[in-house]
């Protein structure tokens, strides 16, 4: 029981840290977009959106706010 | 054993409401910032941006994000009952937060070109970043509250609400300046 408590917070953590890499490369893609191609506004607000959705889903757990009582946390 | 029971069965039941107020709270709060962002590419279009530092944007910018994985972490830690983690990650965020606050406010509009009277592209500046410190300094004042809390042993794995709370509230942050660095800091040339 221990050991399956230990496992899903590792595996929690580990989804967390993914999440950050994955922001940090899109933020660096952003950044290297922004002062190459200076025209370039649509591709710069689809990386925002996909960083925002991201969080939302994976940091801000929005799919909480539609779990059923029985399926809470 | 019952009582323990209806109590936490009661406490989820809150739990589903505080959720759904939260999110409206965050829903409302949002306009606020959709608002400023319509302003900024209403009287700026997509050709001029302020003349702020690159460098300053990238860095507080990756503190943010780093803040949030951070907060994250804490939330998950005292989730699975990991009180250490817990207390040693919020700290760490609600450091980074007042470091955040230090980039812009501190650095950001010292070294600054231009002053808030300077032009649309200066006024839009200081009031979307001061906005946006205004929530990062809040966020920290409820970071500060939930780690004393932490400390008295008040959160368990069963009911940490109000970490659960505050970390809404502190990514939502970080979402609001994941739409406010391109559109301040690299859509447009100064």
């Amino acid at each position: 029981m221990d050991a399956n408590i230990e496992n899903m917070k590792k595996e929690a953590y580990r989804a967390g840290f993914s999440v950050l890499v994955l922001l940090a490369m899109l933020t660096v893609g952003e950044y290297l977009l922004g002062s190459i191609a200076v025209g370039w506004w649509a591709p710069l607000v689809g990386i925002s959106l996909l960083k925002a959705f991201f969080i939302v889903r994976d940091y801000m757990h929005l799919p909480r706010l539609f779990a059923g009582e029985e399926e809470q946390e | 054993m019952s009582t323990q029971t209806s109590t936490l069965s009661d406490y989820r039941r809150r739990l589903t409401t505080n959720r759904l107020g939260l999110w409206l709270f965050i829903i409302s709060d949002a306009f606020l910032f959709g608002g400023l962002l319509v302003s900024r590419f209403y009287l700026l279009g997509t050709a001029i941006r302020p003349e702020a530092s690159q460098i300053v944007g990238l860095v507080v910018t990756s503190i943010l994000l780093l803040s949030s994985f951070f907060m994250n972490r804490a939330e998950t830690a005292i989730a699975h009952g990991d009180r250490k983690t817990f207390q040693f990650s919020l700290l760490v965020t609600l450091l980074l937060g007042v470091l955040f606050l230090a980039g812009v406010v501190g650095v950001e509009w010292r070294i600054a070109p231009f002053g808030p009277s300077d032009g649309a592209a200066a006024s839009l500046f200081y009031t979307m970043t001061g906005f946006h410190a205004f929530h990062v300094l809040s966020g920290v004042l409820f970071l500060a509250i939930v780690w004393r809390n932490g400390r008295k042993g008040l959160y368990s794995p069963e009911k940490h609400w109000a970490v659960e709370a505050a970390a809404v509230y502190w990514h939502f942050v970080d979402v609001v300046w994941v739409f406010f660095y391109p559109a301040l800091y690299l859509i447009g040339t100064p």
